[in-house]
Order: C-alpha cells, then sequence, then structure tokens
C-alpha cells in the first residue's frame, strides 16, 4: 500500500492539490464579486435577492468545478470518470435550481406585493413558478443519466403552449404591470391622462390592471397591457385638495313667448317697465348663447331693435353701450335701460313707428338648471373638467349664476376663494368681462388661467 | 348607381356626439332620465310629405331611443276635409283664400273631427298636436287626461281673424301652444312657447355623399355642370313664389350665365300643388335654363344632391312657417339669399349668415353680389353651417321638446331638475 502510494502520489497529490486551488480560488472570487463596486452600483431593486440567493451556492458550484477538473486528472477509468460526471451534474442541477426557486420566489412577491397582488394571487404564481423549476430540473438531471426525454418535454411544451395561449391577456397584463412598476413611469396619486380617452387619478396599480377614479368619479379600470401601449400624461401627484369639490351644473333654456310686443319707443318702454326679469335677462343674453360661435356680440335686443326697427341708430348705439357686466342684479339692469331711453327721448322724441311685422316680442327665458356628473377636488380636475363640459355649463357658472341667480361674481371664483384658498387666481377669473368674448374664448381664457397657476 | 338605398340606415343617438359633442347627448341623456317611459302622443295630418312628418319620423325614434315611450298617429281625412285644412292654412298665413271659407267649409271640419275624436284611440302623459288639421282633437283630454299642448308649425303672425277666431276656442282648451318664431305669438290666456323646428343632420336628405351620386343626380334631371346653379327647394305651393323666383333669375341671367332649379313634391295634405305646378311651368316656358322638378316622395338623396350641387341657394317665400330647407343648405354650407318672412330670420342673420331679401329685385340683387363674390358667399355658407349647428339640429329640438315636458307643470322661470 505504502509503496502504491509512494509510487502514484502524483495521481492523488495532483486531484487534491486542483481541488484545494479551486476551494481557495472561490473564496477569493466570492469576495472580489460579491463585495465589488461594480455590483452594488447596480440599480435594479431585483439584485440584491439574486446577489443573497447565490453567495452560498457559489461555492458548491466552485467546489464542484474542482472535483470535475480533479477527476479528469486522476487516474480513475473511464467508467468511474463518467459515473463522476453523472453525480457532480446531478448535484449542480439540484443546486442551481434549487437557488432558481428560492431567488424566482423572492423577486416574485416582492413585485407582486408592489402590485398589491392578493396573497392568494402571490402563492399560485410561486407555486408555479416552483413547479416549472423542479419539472425542468428533473428533466435535465433525467437527460444527464441518459433517459429519453423528448416525449416529456413535447408533453410540457403542449401544456405551456396552451396555458399561455389560454392567458395571453393575462400573461400580457402581468408584464406590463411589471413593466410600469419597475420603471416608476406612473404611481397611486398621479393624474394621467391616455391617448385613449381615459384619465384621472390612480387608485392603485394591480399586476393585472390599474384603476382610476375619472373626472365623473367613476373608478376606471384599465388593464395594464392597455396602459403601457397607449401615449400617457403623466400630470404627477395630486394638488392641493379643496374643502368641497365644486360641482359642475348646467343650465338648459326654453324660451316663452309672452304675447306682448311693442311697436314703437313708448311701448317698449311700457314693456319694460312690467315684464318679469326672466324677459330682461333673455334680451340681454340670448345672443350669447345662440351666436357665440360667431362672434362676441355684446349688444342686447333692445338695441338691436332700436337701430334696425326705428331707424333710431344713436338710441341704439347708446343702449349698446350699457355694460351688462356692472350689473349684478337684473332689476338693476332693468332700471339702467329705461333711464337710458327715457333720457334720451326727453331730448329727442323717437316718433316712428316699426314696420309691420317688425314689431318687438318680449320674450322669457325659463331655465332649467341640473347638475352634471363632473365634480373637481383641485385645479387639475377643474381645469380637465373645464375642458370637457358643455357651453351651457359654463354659461350656468359664469352668467347665469352671476346675474340671474344674484350671486354678484361667478360661482368659480367663489369656489376658489373659498375652499382653496386661490385667491389671486379667483380675482382675475372674476375681472374677465364675460360679455366681451365668445364662449369657447371665454373657457380658453380661464383654462389659461388656471394653467398658468398650476405649471 | 343606387342612389336610394332600400335599407334605411338606423340612426342612433351616439351617432350625433361626434356632430354637437358628447356633452350635449349627455345633457338630453339626463333631461329625458326625468321622463323616463312618459307616452309622447304626437299627432298630425300626414306620415310623409312636408317639414312636419320629416321632423316626426326622425325624432320619434331618438326620443324612444332616451327611453320616452314617444307616439306618432295621424287623423284621416278625405280630400274634401284636406282641401278646407288647406284653406285654413292659407288664411292662417294671411293669405285671401280666407274669403272662400264657408260655414259648409267648417261643417266639413267638423264632421271629420268628430269622427277621428271617436276613432283614434289616444293615450299619454303628454300629447302634442301639430297644426290645425287635429286640433279638434283637444275634446278628448277629459276623457284621456295628461298635458294637450297645440304645436303650430304655421306662420300666424298675421292671420285670418275669422278663422283664427275659430280656432282659439279649441286653442284656448290647450295647456300650452307652441310656435316657430317670435312674431308667431298671440294674446292667450295660455303659455306660449317658442321652439324652432331642426334638421336632421345625419339623415338622408343632409348627410355627406359622394360627388359620384351627386354627378349621377344632375344627369338623371339632364342639368348643366357647368353652369351656376341657383336653387330653391320647396313645396309647390304659392306661398313659395315659385314665379318669384324665376323673374329674379330673369334678371340674374342677364348678368350671369347660369341656371335655376325649382325642385319640390307634394304632400298629401296639399291638394293646390298640382295647380302651382302647372302656373309655373306656364309663367316659365320659353325661358331658358329653368328646370321644374318634380321630385318624388322619399327621395332626399336627390334633394340633398341638389343642393350639394348648388351655388346658392333661394327661398324667395311671400310667408314661411319657418323653411326647413334653408337649414338644409346652411348645413350643406351653401350661401342662401331668402326673404325676410316668418321663421327665415331667425335663420339667416342678414350678411352673417345668408342674404335676406324684401321683393324680387332685392333677390335678384344679393344673387348677383354672391355669383360675383365666391368668397363672401363661401364665408356666409360656413357661419351658416355654424349658426345650424348650434340652433337648428335635431338634438336642439329634441331637448326643447323634452325641456317643455318639464317646464308646462312648472311657471318658475328657473326650475331646479
Amino acid at each position: 500500500m505504502m509503496d502504491w502510494l509512494e509510487q502514484n502520489w502524483l495521481f492523488i497529490a495532483s486531484p487534491l492539490a486542483v481541488f484545494v486551488a479551486f476551494f481557495i480560488i472561490s473564496l477569493w472570487l466570492r469576495r472580489i464579486l460579491f463585495n465589488s463596486k461594480l455590483l452594488n452600483n447596480v440599480k435594479w431593486d431585483g439584485d440584491q435577492y439574486i446577489r443573497q440567493g447565490i453567495r452560498t451556492p457559489f461555492i458548491h458550484w466552485m467546489l464542484l468545478l474542482g472535483v470535475y477538473v480533479g477527476v479528469h486528472i486522476s487516474v480513475l477509468p473511464e467508467a468511474g470518470k463518467e459515473l463522476a460526471d453523472r453525480v457532480i451534474g446531478t448535484l449542480f442541477t439540484v443546486s442551481l435550481f434549487w437557488v432558481c426557486i428560492t431567488v424566482s420566489e423572492k423577486l416574485i412577491r416582492y413585485y407582486l406585493n408592489k402590485l398589491k397582488a392578493s396573497p392568494r394571487g402571490v402563492s399560485s404564481v410561486v407555486n408555479f413558478s416552483r413547479v416549472a423549476f423542479i419539472v425542468a430540473g428533473v428533466l435535465v438531471v433525467l437527460d444527464i443519466w441518459g433517459a429519453p426525454t423528448t416525449p416529456i418535454i413535447l408533453i410540457i411544451a403542449t401544456v405551456v403552449l396552451v396555458t399561455i395561449l389560454a392567458a395571453r391577456n393575462a400573461i400580457l397584463n402581468v408584464f406590463a404591470g411589471f413593466e410600469l412598476t419597475r420603471g416608476n413611469l406612473i404611481k397611486p396619486g398621479d393624474y394621467i391622462k391616455l391617448s385613449t380617452g381615459e384619465e384621472g387619478y390612480i387608485l392603485y396599480i394591480s399586476w393585472t390592471n390599474a384603476r382610476i377614479k375619472s373626472l365623473e368619479n367613476n373608478v376606471i379600470v384599465i388593464p395594464n397591457s392597455k396602459v403601457t401601449q397607449s401615449t400617457v400624461i403623466n400630470y404627477g401627484r395630486p394638488l392641493k385638495k379643496a374643502k368641497e369639490p365644486f360641482k359642475f351644473y348646467t343650465r338648459l333654456h326654453l324660451n316663452e313667448l309672452t304675447g306682448i310686443k311693442a311697436s314703437n319707443i313708448d311701448e317698449l318702454v311700457d314693456g319694460l317697465k312690467t315684464v318679469p326679469d326672466a324677459v330682461i335677462y333673455y334680451h340681454t343674453h340670448h345672443f350669447i348663447e345662440e351666436h357665440h360661435y360667431l362672434v362676441p356680440e355684446p349688444a342686447n335686443d333692445f338695441s338691436v331693435w332700436t337701430g334696425d326697427a326705428l331707424d333710431d341708430t344713436v338710441l341704439s348705439e347708446k343702449l349698446a353701450g350699457i355694460d351688462t357686466y356692472e350689473f349684478t342684479n337684473i332689476n338693476a339692469l332693468r332700471m339702467r335701460i329705461i333711464a337710458v331711453i327715457e333720457e334720451y327721448i326727453s331730448t329727442k322724441p323717437v316718433l316712428h313707428n316699426a314696420y309691420p311685422g317688425r314689431e318687438f316680442h318680449f320674450i322669457k327665458s325659463v331655465g332649467l338648471v341640473m347638475p352634471t356628473a363632473y365634480s373637481a377636488y383641485d385645479l387639475r380636475e377643474f381645469v380637465e373638467i373645464l375642458r370637457k363640459i358643455s357651453l351651457d355649463s359654463l354659461y350656468f357658472h359664469m352668467f347665469e349664476s352671476r346675474l340671474r341667480l344674484g350671486k354678484g361674481i361667478n360661482d368659480f371664483s367663489i369656489w376658489l376663494k373659498d375652499n382653496l384658498d386661490e385667491n389671486d387666481i379667483a380675482n382675475s377669473i372674476s375681472h374677465l368681462d364675460p360679455y366681451n368674448y365668445t364662449l369657447s374664448g371665454l373657457r380658453s381664457a380661464v383654462i389659461q388661467l388656471i394653467e398658468k397657476r398650476i405649471k | 348607381m343606387d342612389i336610394n338605398p332600400v335599407k334605411k340606415y338606423a340612426v342612433k343617438i351616439e351617432d350625433y356626439e361626434a356632430i354637437v359633442g358628447k356633452s350635449t347627448i349627455d345633457e338630453l341623456r339626463f333631461v329625458a332620465d326625468k321622463l323616463k317611459n312618459k307616452i309622447m302622443q304626437n299627432v298630425n295630418s300626414t306620415f310623409s310629405g312636408g317639414g312636419v312628418a320629416e321632423i316626426l319620423d326622425h325624432m320619434i325614434p331618438l326620443l324612444n331611443q332616451l327611453g320616452l315611450d314617444a307616439r306618432w298617429d295621424v287623423i284621416r281625412g278625405n280630400a274634401e276635409f284636406f282641401e278646407v285644412t288647406k284653406k285654413f292654412h292659407n288664411a292662417l298665413h294671411g293669405n285671401d283664400a280666407a274669403i272662400s271659407i264657408t260655414p259648409e267649409d267648417y261643417s266639413i271640419f267638423n264632421e271629420t273631427s268628430r269622427k277621428n275624436i271617436d276613432e283614434l284611440n289616444l293615450k299619454g302623459d303628454i300629447f302634442l298636436i301639430h297644426d290645425p288639421q287635429p286640433i279638434a282633437l283637444i275634446a278628448k283630454k277629459k276623457e284621456v287626461g295628461g298635458s294637450w299642448i297645440w304645436r303650430c308649425h304655421i306662420d300666424v303672425s298675421n292671420p285670418d281673424r275669422a278663422v283664427w277666431g275659430y280656432l282659439r276656442k279649441y286653442i284656448l282648451q290647450y295647456n300650452a301652444a307652441v310656435f316657430s318664431a317670435p312674431n308667431f305669438a298671440q294674446q292667450l290666456p295660455i303659455r306660449q312657447f317658442m321652439i324652432s323646428p331642426s334638421i336632421d343632420p345625419v339623415s338622408e336628405k343632409n348627410r355627406e355623399i359622394s360627388q359620384e351620386i351627386i354627378n349621377s343626380v344632375l344627369e338623371k334631371y339632364q342639368l348643366n355642370t357647368d353652369k351656376p346653379i341657383i336653387l330653391q327647394v320647396s313645396r309647390f305651393d304659392y306661398l313659395k313664389d315659385p314665379v318669384g323666383v324665376i323673374k329674379a333669375f330673369n334678371i340674374v341671367k342677364k348678368s350671369y350665365d347660369c341656371q335655376l332649379v325649382l325642385a319640390g313634391g307634394t304632400a298629401t295634405d296639399d291638394p293646390e300643388s298640382t295647380e302651382v305646378i302647372k302656373t309655373t311651368r306656364e309663367f316659365a316656358d320659353g325661358i331658358p335654363d329653368v328646370h321644374i322638378l318634380e321630385i318624388p316622395p322619399k327621395s332626399d338623396i336627390e334633394i340633398n344632391a341638389l343642393q350639394r350641387a348648388a351655388t346658392i341657394v333661394m327661398q324667395k317665400s311671400i310667408k314661411e312657417g319657418f323653411g326647413l330647407t334653408i337649414s338644409e343648405a346652411l348645413w350643406k354650407s351653401k350661401p342662401v339669399v331668402a326673404s325676410a318672412v316668418g321663421g327665415i330670420p331667425l335663420q339667416i342673420k342678414n350678411k352673417l349668415t345668408g342674404l335676406l331679401c324684401h321683393s324680387i329685385e332685392g333677390a335678384a340683387v344679393a344673387v348677383k353680389q354672391l355669383l360675383g363674390n365666391p368668397d363672401y358667399a363661401s364665408w356666409l355658407g360656413n357661419n351658416g353651417k355654424e349658426h345650424v349647428r348650434q340652433n337648428f339640429l335635431i338634438t336642439r329640438h329634441v331637448k326643447d321638446y323634452l325641456l317643455l315636458c318639464l317646464a308646462i307643470k312648472n311657471a318658475k322661470d328657473v326650475i331646479y331638475l
């Protein structure tokens, strides 16, 4: 025995020396690799799980490599070497797949928890990944030991393919969810607008969908894949919230004929003194709604009629010169119109009668006020709703509330001041003379003022 | 090419979103919701021909889509009855025909009305009775209940007092009356509302059509594609003054080489139209480039094509309820020359959305002005289209009817829904 050892010590010492060398190299390499600045600079959140997962197995794999090299430079017979290769391969496969299972489990839990997936959902995905790695590992081991694996692989591939096809949308959404959370592109609390039209504050992002609160206060569920495939404008974090939301109303109107008509200036004055406020309101405001698309037309029907039907352009101009915006209630406006006419005819009587068919017909405006689906809690929501609401709604808050309902100031300014302490912007809006804009122009002017504030 | 497709396009309320905006349609839905399942019974005198039938044909399906139970029925009457109601129609317009209304005519009207009262099975929450022909149905008010509204589509700004007095006893029994223009308002103890009629932008008559279809219609009626077309579309009726249009054309023709097209059909409740066509043809005899086209019923796409092919559209009416053909032309961005009568000034804001005239000579001057200034004509046409979009589309009309149903039971000036 001793003789044999003396004669063959090199065949034993060499593999041992190789094994020991690999052990030392592995310790040195692990120190270098796992403490290097290069790895520490990786900004991916998942890298810590990979490093933790392979720190210990790395030594095992290096030792198995050392055994493999040692066996191959040893004097073992070929059959022995082959057996050793299979054992080493099996051990390496088991270790590698074990690492895959533990690392993937940690990564899955990390990301799905970020996506607020249910515990049941997380555990299903973890179990699926475990089974997948175990099956793959068994297949590799069987292959190492020479067992036929092709039929098994084909069966598994078919099952996987069918599963993927059946759940392709869900899979797409899950991957999109990973993409959204990994890149921190959007997060709960952000105000987003998709190119497909949906917009609102993100409530949360699950592993299959994102939920947003729309401007109509509905919760919209959008598949994650749709979010990633759309152009998304992210306006960022919410702005200061109002104590009470601004509830948008709209107002529709119906024209009621009074049957009262005037053929001359005296009859016009008589009518002005007796008709209800709703008639004065109609004749000083209907042009805003009917012709708002063409020109800002700060005239009133009394001015138009005295000019066109009574051929008195001076009186017409004087009536057109009445600034409706100065008045905060209709009766004051009525008195002013009457005063202008009476003052004029006291110095220059208007004797002309309107031709038959061109009489002035007093019409009453019947307003029907109704809520819309929109309410705003902050300036971002407010401005986005302003873009969407009908011109009737804008009209109601800027004209009707101020004068007809006798508030004296438009609704927007009141809310901005009382609920958001936005005094500057409230004042800016209340200083806009709405009668000098088309309704579309007025909408743009208010939007610009608010956008300037929230930029 | 099939220019008269048999299959009628099934219009949905959503189809209008692209034209008037989603918020407008949302508002319609909100208002309609307040009237959900209410029965709105409409009654007039014909299912086809004329503006009333056309509006109801398009409006009823929309009201039903919005959740109301809108219904439409017509009264029955023989030729004698419709001759009498035509006389009423003319008399309400202030025409001399009223002189010829005899006691026997009133008897015929009463007799047919009584039959209709007995035969028509009416049921509803709101009854809209259109024009004078079915006005006597108000006798059923006590029996069936509901709110009754008389919807007058006629220019009654200067009615024959005898006929108006006769009809007034019926009108007073209604809860409200609806007129198309402010100057049609009367001294009445019941509430009166102003609701303008409308056009349907997605109907066969108003939807976009291809140049190929337009060309095929021009070819069918042998119209010269090289000459500007001056078009008047209207029923053949003396009140539309087709002879006056030809006279104006004769003046224009001295300065511009153009052609005149008078296109129109007849309505089952208008026995006078055949005579008007004959008179017009006799007057036009020997005048080159005048085309008098009798367009058969249900030829909306042909009317559409003619309006789109026109250079200028005229409506030289002597009296006019509203004149929806003007809105149709404006919707196609056509410059319009029209008489300042009835509801026309609501559509034509002079020199802003078209040109108003008061005489044959005035009409001729306006047409020449537009033929000589195509940019100005185009500007007027584009303004006109927007004016119609805002004020004379069927969505606004539906909205007004819905609001009327809500306002009829509430006399306040501001109503909170």
